[in-house]
């Protein structure tokens, strides 16, 4: 499984601040699919039909999750029908497994990659490396951020941080090419180059948009024409999915396919869907002859088992809430340190990976909420991250995950508000000591650092009064009660 | 490594284990509430009907939103009277873009749209892409990699997304809509469908009363392969075809 580097993530993101290149990047792309996005739907719907898709959308998506283990097992009797396999893993380990164990059967040398966010969380291009099988990522995006060793920086726009000049000495690096300043140029690089893997390679990997209950059919969303070179070049086709991309009837697809390329790139559809359910018939001229699919749980059930979480698991993984979060937009994907980053990364990444490790994800968000406008399946995504971060502060059985001072706070806090008696013996105690840092009326400095020295820093603390207002109400106020000018005393 | 799960090893324990996070213990036995889902062969076809008469009472406003959305998605668009002017028309873009090696795949069109005639008569020899008995599937993807166009027919083209659905099967082949950097589809009037919604409730009477010998595979192709993935700069023609052209009988 891919590493979890989500605890570093408030180093990370200041790195990411201070990388200018970085920072136009951003600004760039998100300007762009936010404006798309916001003018495709303006143009085809309006905010009423398209309010009323996403509610259907969140509807049936959500019913799909309440009834997941009988459509599993539609899906699979579907697939079967069509002469295609299917597979359950539990985890990245038996996912490659499974891979692997294909690809061996057959004597697989090389092996194509149509874009798979499963196959980003099973690492699997390392487990086939190391068996001595060439993975080829076809993705344009995916293929540099291969070249150049790294994980996807965006859902859909995986190499959007590197600008042309390093893609060109990427290629010259890897493809000895001429170096070039051409954008053009460089995608016939890319192309030629990969299409010498799609004839040499006799396995296909995709991954899956959706998957069709009842006629066993996945679909692929892409632009490039790679995913239909995926599943038409090799003579193996292995889909890896998670288990929670099925939806039910084959006609809910007009729906989602009117969705999906809006939010994601702001296009009415993308260039290429892929319709796949099974293996070539033998009639036809060319295709794969043999179709396997590949379910991955890798941590999902701790989403499907906690009911406020459960609805994460709608996701359709457009990218919307990335391109309109204003901490994506500042610190990119790979602060977020793991597969999926953006708002929907910091919500399934403690859960499906380490709570621990990355319990600073649900704190990376200012809960401003538009994640949860431009959803298109209406993942109510502030509300999951309050959740967590509520998980995150009780901490899990066995291991404490607020810190000795926050601890001795609280404790003391709970103490206090317990009596009357109490809290003022304390909040006189809190009175008496600050007092004695003030100067001219003011605190300049707390010195318990680092307690408290953080509030003085940067502003002042006006010291507090001599008397408190409980003992001031005892030793004078409550004589003038009843009178209408009591207040005049003072 | 974990061990191997064979082909449905694991499926009953994965299943229960989803079961049992849903808090559930029984399986489900009747099939969930789902509108799309519980439409039966017979109302589904009622249903297939009633598209069918719309598509046809409103043909001709149909077909010119069709080539309205394909400009819009960088199709370039022709329309031709009838089937002469479209193998013409072929003929002309085939000469315009200096093609050498044309492939074009084997349906009913071409009985009515004799291309073949056509681009021989501006120099251009057509193949056509099938295995047949002598080729081999490296044969065949080979001469689909040299080919610098493909022409091809379609299932049905939906005027709402400017998508022609291909069917690959027999005559059919997968890479010759992909392979070529320019490709052209003919289109009849009878194919075009309003809307997505069309052409799934079709696909899914269609798959209701197949009975056995079901479609695994068709594409839409909606426009030009494209990419933004260097600088977010849109750029045609990465892995399919860069240049798309649509030619509409009528």
């Amino acid at each position: 499984m891919a590493e979890v580097k989500s605890a570093d993530f408030k180093h990370a993101a200041g790195r990411a601040l201070r990388d200018e290149k970085l920072q136009h990047a951003l600004d760039h792309v998100m300007e762009h699919f936010v404006g798309a996005r916001a003018n495709v739907i303006e143009a085809d719907f309006g905010d009423e039909s398209w309010e009323a898709m996403r509610t259907r959308a969140a509807a049936i998506k959500q019913s799909t999750l309440e009834h997941l283990d009988y459509y599993l097992d539609m899906v699979d009797k579907s697939v079967r029908r069509n002469g295609g396999h299917v597979y359950f893993a539990d985890d990245a380990a038996q996912a490659n497994a499974i891979v692997l164990d294909i690809a061996k059967r057959n004597g697989v040398k090389t092996v194509i990659k149509s874009k798979s966010m499963v196959s980003e969380e099973m690492g699997v291009n390392h487990v086939l490396e190391r068996e001595g099988i060439e993975p080829v990522e076809t993705d344009l995006g995916e293929y540099i951020i291969q070249l150049a060793g790294e994980t996807p920086f965006h859902i859909i726009a995986p190499a959007m941080h590197k600008t042309r000049q390093e893609v060109s000495s990427l290629f010259q690096e890897w493809l000895k090419t001429a170096p070039t300043q051409d954008i053009k140029r460089l995608c016939v690089y890319a192309r030629d180059a990969l299409r010498e893997k799609f004839a040499a390679a006799d396995m296909g990997i995709s991954g899956a948009n959706f998957i069709v209950a009842e006629t066993g059919t996945v679909c692929l969303v892409t632009n490039e024409g790679n995913g239909r070179m995926t599943t038409s070049a090799p003579r193996i086709h292995v889909v890896l999915a998670g288990m929670e991309k099925i939806v039910p009837a084959i006609e809910d697809l007009a729906l989602f396919l009117r969705l999906l390329p809006r939010s994601a790139t702001g296009q009415r559809i993308t260039s290429y869907n892929t319709f796949v359910g099974g293996p070539r018939s033998p009639s036809d001229e060319d295709g794969p002859e043999e179709f396997h699919l590949v379910f991955v749980d890798n941590g999902r059930l701790n989403l499907l088992r906690d009911e406020v979480m459960r609805e994460a698991l709608r996701c359709i993984r457009c990218g919307a809430c990335l391109n309109h979060c204003p901490v994506y937009q500042k610190v990119g994907g790979h602060a977020y340190g793991w597969v999926y980053s953006g708002p929907i990364g910091a919500v399934v990444t403690p859960p499906m990976t380490n709570m621990k490790v990355a319990r600073e994800l649900p704190y990376a968000s200012t809960l401003c909420g538009k994640c949860k406008d431009v959803c298109p399946v209406k993942i109510d995504i502030p509300r999951l991250l309050l959740h967590l971060r509520h998980k995150v502060a009780e901490g899990t059985a066995g291991e404490r995950s607020a810190t000795w001072m926050e601890r001795l706070f609280v404790g003391q806090w709970h103490g206090a508000m317990r009596s009357r008696r109490a809290l003022e013996g304390k909040a006189n105690l809190g009175r008496l000591l600050t007092r004695s840092f003030a100067r001219g009326g003011k605190v300049r400095r707390l010195p318990f650092a680092p307690m408290v020295s953080g509030w003085t820093a940067s502003r002042d603390f006006p010291a507090p009064a001599q008397k408190s207002f409980a003992r001031l109400w005892r030793e004078e106020l409550s004589h003038e009660s009843g009178s209408a000018n009591g207040t005049e005393q003072r | 490594m974990a061990p191997t799960p064979e082909e449905h090893s694991n499926k009953d324990a994965f299943i229960l284990r989803v079961r049992k996070a849903l808090g559930r213990t029984e399986p489900i036995v009747h099939m969930p509430d789902h509108p799309s889902l519980k439409s039966n062969a017979v109302r589904q076809q009622e249903k297939v009907r009633t598209v069918i008469a719309r598509n046809e009472a409103r043909r001709s406003q149909t077909l010119d939103r069709l080539a309205k959305t394909a400009a819009a998605a960088s199709w370039n668009v022709r329309r031709a009277g009838d089937a002469e002017e479209a193998a013409s028309i072929v003929a002309e873009i085939a000469q315009q873009s200096g093609v050498k090696n044309l492939v074009r795949s084997a349906e009913d069109v071409f009985k009515r749209v004799n291309i073949d005639a056509t681009l021989r008569s501006v120099g251009v020899s057509p193949a056509i892409l099938a295995s047949g008995r002598t080729r081999s599937r490296g044969a065949l993807r080979d001469m689909a990699f040299r080919a610098d166009m493909g022409v091809t027919g379609v299932s049905y083209a939906i005027a709402e997304t400017a998508s022609c659905a291909v069917t690959p099967r027999r005559g059919v082949a997968r890479l010759a809509s992909l392979a070529p950097s320019s490709l052209v589809l003919l289109i009849e009037p009878e194919q075009v469908l309003e809307s997505l919604d069309d052409f799934f409730a079709i696909t899914r009477l269609n798959r209701m009363q197949a009975r056995g010998r079901t479609v695994n595979y068709f594409n839409f192709i909606s426009g030009p392969s494209r990419t933004a993935d260097i600088e977010q700069t849109l750029t045609i023609g990465v892995h399919g075809p860069g240049e798309v052209h649509m030619v509409i009988l009528g």
